[in-house]
């Protein structure tokens, strides 16, 4: 019986499968279309996101549960385009400050990686106290950062910064520091400087370790900039989602709220993706990690 | 005393390297290397072979001038290792390819060029020239990770000869070939190495087959301490081809460098 069961179950999906490659100018051939296999990919998570948002839609409607504590989908949609041109600013002012946090982020982990990595003990005397620095909650010198840069973006960036360097540095002093022993002693023995191993051998060597720490750190970077913003928003046109999460959390605006909310997090899966992206294209054609 | 009559006839023709009374012992107290003399003449082809430990590497980095012997003397074409490194020539191929896994097989094998600031219009004409010799001269825009164990290891050896070495050092370079592909590179190597006569190399081996095929002497190493037990000729002709492998003299070689070795 079970195994009867089983069989009426796969039927469909194979049957929907076949009629999907009949479907498309080279359903014919053994290597499935890039459309079927876009299709493939694309589909399961979006049946879940629907199935989602449609049991999300449902629930709040059934229960009657007023917007202020749970909005509805369709609430949140409607209060992103009722203030969409303040939604549209907020977006791309945090965007500004996490690009620029970021930026010096990249900037700066991998310059300070490439100095501790040139020696031993300057990393042996300097690195704790990076580490020390990491471990600082943000929250807990933001109010300093305001007392010493003002409030506004120049704080807000520093914040930015400041949760989305440590990933960068750390990955990247791994990465340096990873080099195989064979290699440097080529280097060594054709009479390499220590800056042409770092940029010949060292450094193309830990760019899979770097970029595996932009991925981390771009989406700090965005947090950051939020976190910022919380603590040094200032108003007006110029706040950031941050800032829009606080005045529509003090108005009740729940709906506004969420908006700002996914906002974020669609910025944050964008910044992955990018650089994602961008590592792909550079890894892709010599390490593991990046190829098909 | 056979030793001292060799090294003199060695000695005629220019002599590459010399070794006198060299021992290594490591800051832990192991005895690496103790006692060695040896003198290798231009030209020369000579195989190590010995058990693991015996101090085949810790040799081999003397002459590298990775490390310094605790005592004796040691010496490349008259000079400290370090200063022979210096004016290139000195080449190194390992057991393990070492390519670059980013660069094209052509910015692999210049890389030696590439680190002198040589331009590269020169770079470029001499990878073709040593990955002709190798027999990849078709593959300069190839990535390594496209090609096989063997060919790898043909890359590693054309980058070794891209400075035109007079001394080239090779540490296991074909232990983790199979063995139908290492008794080709052995053949390459050859006719690379008899292309080039005033070329000397130095090659580490477990495998004694390979010890007699290969070299003009055969240096036995044993360890505990590690020391140069016997060095013994291999007089037959080149080039030496599968043909050498079936003689019945390849079979005594083969015995007496076994025989050392058990001893």
């Amino acid at each position: 019986m079970d195994k009867l069961a089983a069989t009426r179950v796969i039927e469909p999906a194979s049957a929907i499968r076949t009629s999907m490659k009949r479907r498309t100018p080279s359903g014919h051939s053994a290597i499935p279309h890039p459309i079927v296999r876009l299709l493939k990919k694309v589909l399961p998570p979006l049946v879940v996101f629907v199935l989602f948002i449609g049991g999300w839609e449902l629930i709040v409607r059934l229960y009657g549960i007023a917007s202020y504590i749970l909005p509805k989908p369709s609430d949140i949609v409607s209060a992103a385009a009722h203030n969409s041109s303040n939604l549209i600013a907020s977006v791309s002012t945090t965007i500004i400050e996490a690009l620029i946090g970021f930026a010096i982020s990249v900037v700066l982990g991998i310059g300070v990686a490439i100095l501790l990595a040139l020696s031993k003990t300057v990393e042996k005397s300097v690195y704790p106290y990076a580490i020390i620095l990491q471990t600082i909650p943000v929250v807990a010198i933001a109010p300093i950062i305001v007392i010493w840069f003002g409030a506004g973006i120049n704080a807000i960036v520093i914040i930015s910064f400041l949760i989305s360097f440590f990933p960068i540095l750390s990955n990247t002093l791994i990465g340096l520091n990873s080099t195989d022993q064979n290699m440097k002693n080529l280097f060594y023995l054709y009479n390499a400087s220590k800056l042409q191993t770092i940029w010949k051998l060292r450094f193309p060597a830990a760019l899979p370790y770097i970029m595996a720490g932009l991925k981390i750190s771009c989406s700090s970077a965005v947090v950051g900039a939020i976190v910022g913003e919380y603590i040094a928003g200032i108003g007006g046109g110029q706040g950031g989602l941050g800032y829009g999460i606080t005045v529509a959390a003090t108005r009740l605006q729940t709906p506004y709220l969420f908006a700002c909310g996914l906002s974020a997090a669609v910025l944050g899966i964008v910044f992955f993706l990018i650089i994602n992206l961008i590592s792909n294209k550079l890894l892709k054609s010599w390490h593991e990690s990046a190829m098909k | 005393m056979q030793l001292t009559e060799r090294q003199a006839t060695e000695s005629k023709k220019g002599t590459m390297l010399a070794i006198e009374d060299v021992g290594k012992i490591y800051p832990n107290g192991t005895i690496a290397v103790q006692h060695a003399n040896l003198n290798v003449g231009e030209g020369e082809f000579l195989c190590f072979v010995g058990p693991s430990g015996c101090g085949k590497s810790t040799i081999f980095n003397m002459i590298a001038g990775l490390t310094e012997p605790t005592s004796g003397s040691l010496s490349v074409l008259g000079d400290s290792p370090r200063a022979a490194r210096r004016r290139n020539e000195i080449a190194f191929v390992f057991q393990e390819h070492t390519l670059l896994p980013w660069s094209k097989l052509i910015d692999n094998v210049t890389m030696p060029l590439t680190l002198r600031g040589v331009s590269k219009k020169e770079r470029i004409a001499e990878g073709e020239r040593v990955l002709e010799l190798v027999g990849l001269k078709d593959y300069t825009k190839v990535l390594p990770r496209e090609l096989s164990g063997g060919m790898k290891m043909r890359v590693s050896i054309a980058r070794a000869l891209i400075s035109r070495p007079k001394l080239l050092l090779m540490d296991e370079p074909f232990g983790a070939l199979d063995e139908i592909t290492r008794q080709t590179l052995q053949d390459e190597l050859l006719n690379i190495w008899e292309q080039d006569k005033r070329m000397s190399v130095l090659f580490i081996t477990h495998n004694v087959f390979e010890s007699v095929f290969l070299s003009t002497r055969v240096v036995v190493m044993t360890p505990r301490p590690g020391k140069i037990s016997d060095i013994i000729d291999i007089p037959s002709h080149y080039p030496r081809d599968d043909e050498f492998r079936t003689r019945p003299e390849f079979g005594d070689y083969v015995r007496s460098v076994s025989d050392v070795l058990k001893h």
